[in-house]
């Protein structure tokens, strides 16, 4: 019988990360091009590739996995669909209003980000809901009507429906978005309950706005990925990751196209959550630093800890800190990602007196000034090439050429000269402040939510991840690093260790002292036959994890607990109380005797039992070994020293000392004099620190 | 060499981490807050200051508190220097024995050790729902005498040597309307402090004192050069601009504000003199509070970089004659002076427009209205307030953002849904208004306007607002903005006009509807200068009617052409 693959893809901005793996788990990988606007060639002809390495046909594919940032970038390149949006009457403005708290101080020039319906576009229906769901004003239809026409002739690509307090009652909306689909036929229309089943008006409206938006691009783009798949002789059906983590069919994800905004990311966080737990390390903080941007998150007790609260198309996207405004408030739960503007092309400059390193990035094109495209201003790869980092043919296998000349002639106009420093200092200065702008992220994710980073082990990856990470970890007093096998296309890889999921969330107002139980698992009911209705599959074929958004009475942030009925049977109420109060303590700094504790909502999580195990090593066949000796720079105390430069098979032997770097064929590893590397399973480098090694 | 050389690469390093801690305060505070002010107004701040109580970092927060730090812990360590200890928590809040601002910010300090030595302290003000007075909210427009306004926190301590002090805790909850909201939020202040204190230590082990006092001298002066350079980057000169408060109550008399900024090379000199004395109500503005509405405005003239620590300060002087509203004296009332703040912000920027025609807007709303409704309901008391804001006007390159916050304190609005579910109140309407923006080449934002139902069986309401006899100006020809109302049963016949001030509370009745119209942004450039596109734009969004097009900027409409066509592209 013929081998069957598994083939994934992840489309960035640059590349397109592609992995097949075949039924044994070897794998192997390829980067090719991102062909923009048509995304789908690129992916196409990368499959092909790969099947014609491993010698097998199209038809041998069983299953195709998927990551892209199409509605990222429709958010971002203001491309998406025209987009008309009802609302209850006298609350026209709410999208526009948003929650008027400003993301930056000080500026009197400020500007929102656009939003992303136009006020012209905004209609308002003449109907009312009470916070109970009790129907003050029934639909007036002769409103209805009118608006109806307005649509007619604006002509919208997509219509939103979203009335005040649908979650309570979600009837008004219901019977509209009916209305409109048998006038509107080919329109994306879409209801602010069926996205979201919970209070607060903007964040709920916001939400499926961004649906809305991205709606349209997002079917033609997974229409013509799949026909494109489908005259290469790939018929399987198309899967998608979605920003919570898990894998859903394209054909579901069509209508509820924001849950996939963040699918790159999550998907690079499941696959470490994944490749930890063969590896045994289940509390790990990822780092994925790419051109543009890095990210973190946090992998506790093997789970990716997840967050409602999150904001896309701003300067960067993540969680919303203190309020937020920066871009589009999406809340759906979301593997909790912090993003900082900190890539290889961020740019180093000197104004006012003060040195920044980002947001500013210059990306890959024109890129750093070393690419020698154009771009004459330094940035945080130009540095690592200053340092000695990355040799002239360290990126892409030496495919993209470095001009080391160049990285030191615009590190020397735009800051040795106003800083009278000498390249190497300052390249050394760029490198420290952007990796203390990447501290702060980590820290967002760890010290911010009552995490102590010493206890967990730093796991890098992306293009830039791995020359960063060593030093992060110090500065953080992280002891053990990882970086996994094909650090640059990570994400890819997590795709093909993800299981089919499907995560929501429905309010319910409880307090622990008056619990009703049947409510409570009636309403769980309810919530898992939607989850398993949209997964297509049986509720008791699925796995359930759920828990209960409690908090202290009169407060406005819950914290997620899980819930199992069992253990309640056990510990009664008092052990979900205590559940609750030590995570209070340990995220918030303290706890509250006596005080009243309540339910706000409920969250489950229906997965597919477990895909295909991580069962082998990918092939090493692609480790190249290196034998050279390049001067680099590890800062004052250790001034510029000879050190070798190797690929992984040289690790195979045991553990070697730092100073070294490790080149692979898309990713380069620092480990500087203070650390050690050595190889682990799955052909990962583990690095240690000296324990005398901390931040100073 | 006595000093090591500074790299400053390693001081933007340093700066992060210190930014890192002030936020994870402000994190913390924001995610624990009881209640709705706190948390969903944002109106908090946090801060790390050094041993000598001079800011290091401030949490990305609310400005006009951040500049009140200094005085604030001037008096702590005059006060207590000798006797801190490691577990102590400090309180305060009154404005004449402890350089507080007003009553419901309360100020929550750790003094913070290393090595039994005296390293920072962590700083927290939030504003409390309720500390007592003549009010629910103890925010009372009409109160002549701080007596009347709640309770008078001296610096006490909540907590000694890390054991509760019983008897100020049982005060407070005694003083107040809302004991567990007014505790809950202390709670939040002082888990704030203990995360400052456990980074200030991992700071202190990572750097050492020598080169944290080193760095920390540097982002000083780094922080006062900059505000040198951004002064000295503005024409020398007088710069003069008068503005004023409605007034108070029924017959309102103005009040006003006179501002006389002097530029002299890298020094500027704010000096208030002409403007009006005492005033018998809470608009009083005690000293520290006048100084740090005046370093937030000068702080927006500096780059986003300039870090916020006390080094900014230094170059600005602050002048305010002894009988003037700008500068409380005992026992004036105060409860109110975050309008009085706005209005000095809006004044300054008057002035400093003169000099910085591109970098400054015409006049906004002028800072959030004030809104608060308390009564009972079945038998439950409640105390619902909110902030309602805001619009900027036109600037040099584009017209005034609608929904935003005013520079002085960033507010957020409290959702809809939420207010529905938990208070016996309705919103009726939340909107931009029509032919509310001031006509210029760029336009002020439309005014907003909020509508409550009141469901509750009986409700007092209270309002501080402005801007009705003087709307929001514009700039260099532009037109002000229309002007703000209270309107009590809108469209009825009962319908009745509140003052924009209500120095007493209102009583409402259960269907009564408040209508708050706020004013709409000044305009920028003069009108005749608008791009006809720009026109069909608000026209076709339904700012501007037809009518208003033709009046404010002579645009004459084309019968056969729809607007609609005209814009789509």
């Amino acid at each position: 019988m013929n081998k069957t693959y598994r083939v994934a893809s992840d489309i960035g901005g640059t590349f397109t990360d592609l992995i097949l793996c075949d039924s044994e788990g070897k794998i192997s990988q390829i980067k090719v091009p991102s062909t923009s606007p048509n995304y789908s060639e690129g992916v196409v002809s990368g499959t092909l590739a790969l099947l014609e390495r491993v010698r097998a046909e199209p038809s041998q594919i069983e299953d195709v996995l998927h990551a892209c940032t199409v509605g990222t970038n429709a958010i971002l390149s203001k491309e998406g669909a025209r987009t008309a949006l009802l609302m209850t009457k006298g609350f026209r403005d709410i999208l526009y209003l948003r929650r008027i708290r400003v993301p930056r101080l000080y500026e009197p020039l400020y500007r929102k980000p656009e939003p992303l319906v136009p006020r012209h576009l905004s209609f308002e229906i003449d109907e009312r809901m009470d916070a109970y769901g009790n129907v003050l004003r029934p639909i007036e239809e002769e409103s209805l009507e009118r608006v109806i026409d307005e649509l007619r002739h604006a002509e919208p690509e997509a219509i939103v429906v979203s009335f005040l307090h649908s979650y309570a009652n979600p009837s008004h909306e219901q019977y509209v978005v009916k209305r409109l689909r048998r006038i509107f036929i080919d329109t994306f229309i879409c209801a602010s309950h069926d996205i979201l089943m919970e209070a607060g008006e903007y964040e709920r409206t916001s939400t499926a706005v961004i649906n809305g938006y991205i709606g349209p691009p997002v079917r033609r783009y997974l229409d013509s990925l799949i026909r494109s798949l489908s005259s290469a002789g790939i018929h399987q059906p198309l899967r998608l990751m979605q920003s919570s983590g898990g894998i859903m069919d394209a054909d579901a994800i069509v209508q509820r196209p924001v849950q996939i905004v963040e699918s790159g990311p999550a998907a690079g966080v499941i696959g470490a959550a994944a490749l930890g737990h063969a590896l045994g390390e289940n509390n790990l903080i990822t780092f994925d630093m790419g051109g543009t941007t890095a990210k973190a998150s946090l992998i506790e007790h093997g789970h990716a800890l997840m967050t409602d609260e999150y904001e896309v198309g701003g300067p960067v996207s993540g969680s919303a800190i203190l309020g937020g405004g920066n871009g589009y408030a999406l809340r759906l739960p979301s593997v909790d990602i912090s993003e900082v503007g900190a890539g290889g092309g961020s740019v180093a400059s000197f104004r006012h007196g003060t040195i920044s390193v980002g947001p500013e990035s210059v990306g890959s094109d024109p890129g750093p000034a070393c690419y020698g495209k154009g771009n004459r201003r330094p940035t945080v790869t130009d540095a690592s090439v200053v340092l000695g980092y990355l040799g002239a043919d360290s990126l892409a296998g030496g495919a993209l050429p470095i001009d080391a000349a160049r990285s030191v002639r615009a590190i020397e106009e735009h800051l040795c000269q106003p800083l009278s420093c000498d390249a190497t200092s300052a390249a050394f200065g760029i490198h420290a402040v952007v990796n203390a702008n990447m501290v702060q992220v980590i820290k967002t994710v760890t010290t911010y939510r009552g995490r102590d980073p010493r206890n967990f082990t730093l796991f890098g990856f992306g293009g830039n991840g791995g020359i960063h990470a060593v030093e992060l970890a110090r500065m953080l007093r992280i002891r053990r690093v990882l970086i996994p096998y094909g650090a640059g296309t990570f994400s890819a890889f997590g795709l093909l260790t993800a299981r089919e999921a499907l995560v929501l969330t429905q309010a319910l107002l409880m307090s622990t002292g008056q619990m009703d139980f049947e409510r409570l698992s009636q309403a769980f009911a309810a919530l898992e036959d939607r989850i398993a209705s949209s997964l297509q599959k049986a509720p008791r074929s699925l796995q359930w994890e759920r828990a209960l958004a409690m908090r202290y009475r009169g407060q406005a942030f819950e914290i997620d607990v899980p819930y199992r009925q069992e253990e309640l049977a056990e510990g009664g109420i008092a052990h979900l109380e205590a559940k609750f109060a030590d995570e209070h303590e340990r995220t918030r700094g303290h706890r509250i005797q006596d005080a009243m504790i309540e339910i706000v909502r409920l969250k489950a999580r229906g997965s597919v039992m477990s895909t295909t195990p991580l069962n082998q090593a990918p092939s090493s066949a692609d480790l190249r070994k290196k034998k050279a000796n390049r001067n680099i720079y590890f800062g004052p105390s250790y001034g510029f020293m000879s050190v070798p430069i190797i690929g992984r098979p040289e690790l195979v032997g045991g553990r070697r000392e730092g100073p070294l770097i490790i080149e692979d064929y898309d990713a380069t590893i620092v480990v500087p004099p203070y650390a050690r590397a050595g190889l682990g399973s799955f052909d990962s480098v583990v690095v240690e620190l000296d324990e005398g090694a901390t931040y100073g | 060499m006595d000093e090591p050389a500074i790299d400053p690469f390693q001081v933007e390093v340093f700066k992060c981490r210190l930014d890192s801690i002030a936020n994870q305060m402000a994190i913390t505070t924001l995610r624990t807050a009881y209640s709705a002010i706190l948390r969903d107004s944002i109106d908090f701040s946090t801060a790390v200051t050094d041993a000598n109580g001079l800011t290091l970092a401030q949490g990305v927060t609310c400005p006009v508190h951040l500049g009140s730090f200094p005085a604030a812990m001037n008096r702590l360590i005059e006060m207590f220097g000798a006797q801190l200890h490691e577990g102590d928590v400090f309180a305060f809040n009154d404005p004449y024995v402890a350089a507080g601002q007003h009553l419901p910010d309360i100020y929550v300090v750790k003094p913070i050790f290393w090595k039994a030595n005296l390293i920072a302290f962590g700083i927290t003000v939030g504003h409390h729902s309720d500390v007592g007075g003549i009010v629910p909210g103890s925010n009372s427009i009409g109160s002549i005498e701080i007596f009347q306004e709640g309770l008078r926190l001296p610096i006490v301590k909540l907590i000694d040597a890390g054991r509760p002090v019983d008897a100020i805790w049982e005060i407070l909850r005694l003083n107040v309307r809302t004991p567990d909201e007014v505790v809950g939020d202390l709670h939040a202040q002082i888990g704030a402090c203990n995360i400052c204190e456990r980074e200030m230590v991992l700071l202190y082990e990572a750097y050492g004192a020598d080169m944290v006092r080193l760095y920390s001298d540097y982002l000083q002066r780094q922080g006062e050069e900059i505000a040198r350079a951004s002064i000295a980057g503005l024409p020398d000169g007088i710069y003069r601009f008068e503005d004023h408060i409605d007034g108070l109550g029924e017959r309102p008399e103005p009040i006003t504000l006179h501002v006389a900024v002097t530029i002299d090379g890298d020094r500027a000199t704010v000096d208030w003199t002409g403007s009006s004395p005492t005033v018998a109500g809470g608009l009083n503005s005690p000293k520290a509070y006048t100084h740090a509405c005046c370093y937030a405005a000068f702080r927006c003239l500096m780059p986003p970089n300039t870090p916020n620590c006390h080094g900014f300060t230094r170059p600005i002087t602050v002048v305010v004659p002894e009988d003037c509203f700008l500068n409380a004296r005992f026992p004036a009332a105060c409860g109110v002076k975050g309008l009085t703040g706005y209005r000095m912000i809006d004044c300054l920027f008057g002035a400093l427009a003169q000099a910085l025609p591109q970098q400054l807007t015409a006049d906004g709303a002028g800072g959030a209205t004030l809104c608060t409704i308390s009564g009972s309901h079945e038998g439950r008391r409640f105390v619902f307030s909110e902030t309602v804001a805001g619009n900027y006007g036109g600037s040099a390159q584009h017209d005034g953002e609608e929904g935003v916050a005013h520079i002085g304190a960033n507010h957020t609005n409290i959702p809809i849904e939420l207010i529905e579910q938990r208070y016996p109140l309705r919103i009726t309407q939340y909107g931009l208004g029509v032919d509310t923006a001031g006509a210029g080449r760029y336009r002020g934002g439309a005014a907003l306007f909020r509508e409550y139902e009141i469901l509750a069986d009986s409700a007092l309401l209270q309002v501080r607002s402005d801007k009705r006899d003087f709307p929001p100006h514009g700039l260099f020809g532009g037109r002000e903005g229309s002007a703000s109302w209270n309107i009590l049963n809108p469209g009825t016949p009962d319908e009745r006009i509140l003052p924009a001030l209500m120095t007493e509370p209102m009583i409402l009745r259960k269907g009564d509807v408040f209508r708050h119209v706020m004013s709409g942004g000044g305009g920028y450039g003069p009108p005749e200068l608008r791009a006809e596109e720009d026109i069909l734009t608000d026209i076709h969004n339904g700012l501007l009617s037809v009518d208003a097009a033709g009046k404010q900027y002579g645009w004459r409409d084309a019968p056969t052409a729809a607007p609609a066509r005209l814009i789509e592209t």
